[in-house]
């Protein structure tokens, strides 16, 4: 019960916070949400099945462009781009799925890596369908409506980011049903040896391919709530640095440990935020944390704190 | 067929500094087993060296070459002892997340020195003695001297490397490390200088590529990251770890993708590539040119 608890008074503390904040402060709060939906999706297939994948920045792209695509030739509003989003996104994670079967280590990271390139070529170029370097860009989210009644407007930053934490709140529950279902004691097995887990009777196809799905998922998720929140989208904003960005949280926090990505997002996000003039340096910072943090503790910040408190 | 001719010509230029490129990454996974995700960083480097050196200093050509030879070498040694000497006892994916974490911050350290702008090396040829007097006609073809100087240089540089490889006795440890690291050390071969020696060849490799194709292309700080896929796919393509498969997949890859931009569609270019990685991954994961052998 105590994590539920928990996770309950951080949604809460968030809920209330653009009381106290300015609209600046939301924004970034709303940034760091996408974020954290973004490194706790890569933590289920990097962190828990152990696949490593760079191609985050590209099922995020997919989910942006899907809502945005969406919007622009069907009309369709932000409840419905959400679920597209997410089984868009899902099925390209589904297709990247299928080389990982048979690929391990620097190959699979490599098909990763090309099939984000893949992605942002086509996103920039096919002008005719995605708008190509300009881009799609959106209306004002249309209120939620059920049968004529007006439920909730989404029109103000206020709304939007109750919207999108609503969403966040529902993603990491369901990140972490996965997890810890059975399911998540599948892919645990996986990540730790993969023979083992086939000869004791685990269907790794399945496991792995869910996993990649899932992650795809919530990426997808994240970028539909990026698109209408940016009121548009450019495949620069797509690029394989976010996918650096998201493994770099994922790392820092810790692989596996469900928190960890969660606070690493959180640090990743807040962290240009209080270095004022340095933010310029934040790519910089961030490559840079990556290469000391897989040197001095790969096992992240709250991986580090476990293994001592299981001493 | 003249335009045809004309343009597996553009596709060797292109391809012979894929080799160069690849030719080093596969030198690093081959010996040391470090996919090392900053090698596009090594070859935007030597173009940034390049264009300081020819235009900021005013250096001759030769010069600048060395110069370039000599700080993208010392960038590999850098590189080595991040990538390689803290995480060599420890699993792959390592070494992968941590050269893909030097790669960001060299791209973003490039960006704040050199700004974002796309930048090209004047490359005055008339002033390099013996390029200077090469035709710049073969048959229906027309290679200007600062192309021809491409395929040229990366055929001295890799004879140089093979004929290194084969004969000399570090040539002797590097290939001996490549069979099989544990008996190279009890049979005396010192691992860490070989590990050194690797990354500075290979990154000097990449460097002296970036340089030259400056002079042709823009140089800007994230041109990296379509190289080191471009070399990736030769690799891979090639055979993890294979000289001279790297050599003959490269030159394949850039052929392919002229031929592929003159008949097909420009934009397809860079698409067919990854799409073939795939495809060879999936299918013949030794790489076209590999013999089968089981992986752990």
């Amino acid at each position: 019960m105590k994590p539920y608890l928990i996770g309950l008074a951080v949604a809460l503390v968030l809920a209330v916070a653009p009381f106290v904040l300015g609209g600046y402060e939301t924004n970034v709060l709303m940034m760091m949400l996408f974020f954290v939906i973004l490194a706790v999706g890569l933590d289920l297939v990097a962190g828990y099945c152990g696949q490593f994948s760079f191609a985050t920045g590209a099922f995020y792209g997919l989910g942006a462009y899907t809502a945005a695509i969406m919007s622009r030739d069907l009309g369709s509003p932000i409840w419905l781009n959400l679920p597209a989003g997410a089984v868009v996104a899902g099925l390209f994670g589904l297709l990247l799925g299928i080389p990982a079967l048979r690929l391990k280590g620097h190959f699979l990271a490599i098909v990763t890596i090309a099939f984000q390139t893949i992605v942002y070529l086509v996103i920039s170029q096919w002008t005719s369908f995605t708008g190509g370097q300009v881009g799609v860009s959106l209306p004002n989210p249309a209120p939620l409506t059920a049968f004529g009644v007006t439920l909730v407007q989404l029109g103000s930053l206020r709304s939007y980011y109750w919207l999108t934490l609503a969403v966040a709140v529902i993603c990491l529950l369901l990140a972490w049903r996965l997890a810890h279902s059975r399911l998540g004691s599948e892919w645990i097995a996986i990540r730790d040896d993969e023979t083992l887990a086939a000869a004791v009777g685990i269907d790794t196809t399945r496991g792995k391919l869910t996993a990649f799905i899932a992650s795809a998922a919530l990426a997808g998720v994240a970028g539909v709530l990026t698109a209408h929140a940016m009121r548009g989208v450019t495949p620069d904003d797509f690029t394989i640095w976010i996918s650096a960005t998201v493994v770099a949280m994922m790392v820092l926090g810790g692989r596996g440990t469900f928190i960890g990505p969660i606070l690493g997002a959180v640090f990743l996000v807040l962290m240009p935020e209080v270095l004022g003039r340095l933010a310029e340096y934040k790519m910089l910072i961030y490559g840079s944390l990556l290469v000391l943090a897989i040197t001095l503790m790969p096992e992240g910040v709250i991986g580090r704190l476990r293994r001592r408190a299981a001493r | 067929m003249d335009l045809f001719l004309q343009y597996v010509a553009n596709g060797v230029v292109t391809g012979s500094t894929y080799v160069l490129v690849a030719v080093g990454l596969t030198l690093i996974f081959g010996i040391l087993g470090v996919v090392n995700f900053a090698h596009g960083e090594f070859y935007m480097i030597g173009g940034y060296v390049g264009i300081v050196a020819i235009t900021m200093l005013k250096l001759p050509v030769l010069a600048a070459i060395a110069v370039v030879l000599l700080a993208a070498a010392l960038v590999g040694l850098v590189a080595e002892a991040i990538l390689h000497k803290p995480l060599k006892s420890r699993d792959a994916t390592n070494s992968i997340i941590s050269s893909f974490g030097l790669a960001v911050a060299l791209q973003n350290a490039a960006l704040l020195v050199m700004g974002p702008q796309p930048q090209r090396l004047n490359l005055d040829v008339s002033k390099i003695p013996v390029l200077s007097s090469l035709p710049t006609d073969f048959g229906p073809v027309f290679l200007p001297q600062q192309r021809t100087l491409i395929p040229l240089t990366m055929v001295i540089l890799i004879g140089v490397l093979y004929a290194v490889l084969k004969y000399t006795w570090t040539g002797r440890s590097l290939r001996a490390m490549a069979q099989h690291a544990t008996v190279a050390r009890l049979c005396g071969v010192r691992v860490q200088s070989v590990a050194v020696v690797t990354f500075m060849v290979g990154s000097a490799l990449a460097g002296i590529a970036g340089m030259l194709m400056s002079s042709i292309f823009f140089v800007y700080p994230v041109v990296g990251n379509m190289i080191a896929l471009k070399a990736f796919t030769v690799v891979i393509l090639g055979g993890m770890g294979n000289v001279a498969g790297a050599a003959v997949a490269g030159l394949l890859l850039g052929i392919t993708e002229s031929l592929t931009s003159a008949y097909v569609a420009n934009s397809m270019r860079d698409v067919v590539g990854f799409v073939f990685v795939i495809l060879v991954l999936l299918f013949r994961p030794q790489g076209l040119f590999g013999k089968a052998a089981e992986r752990s």
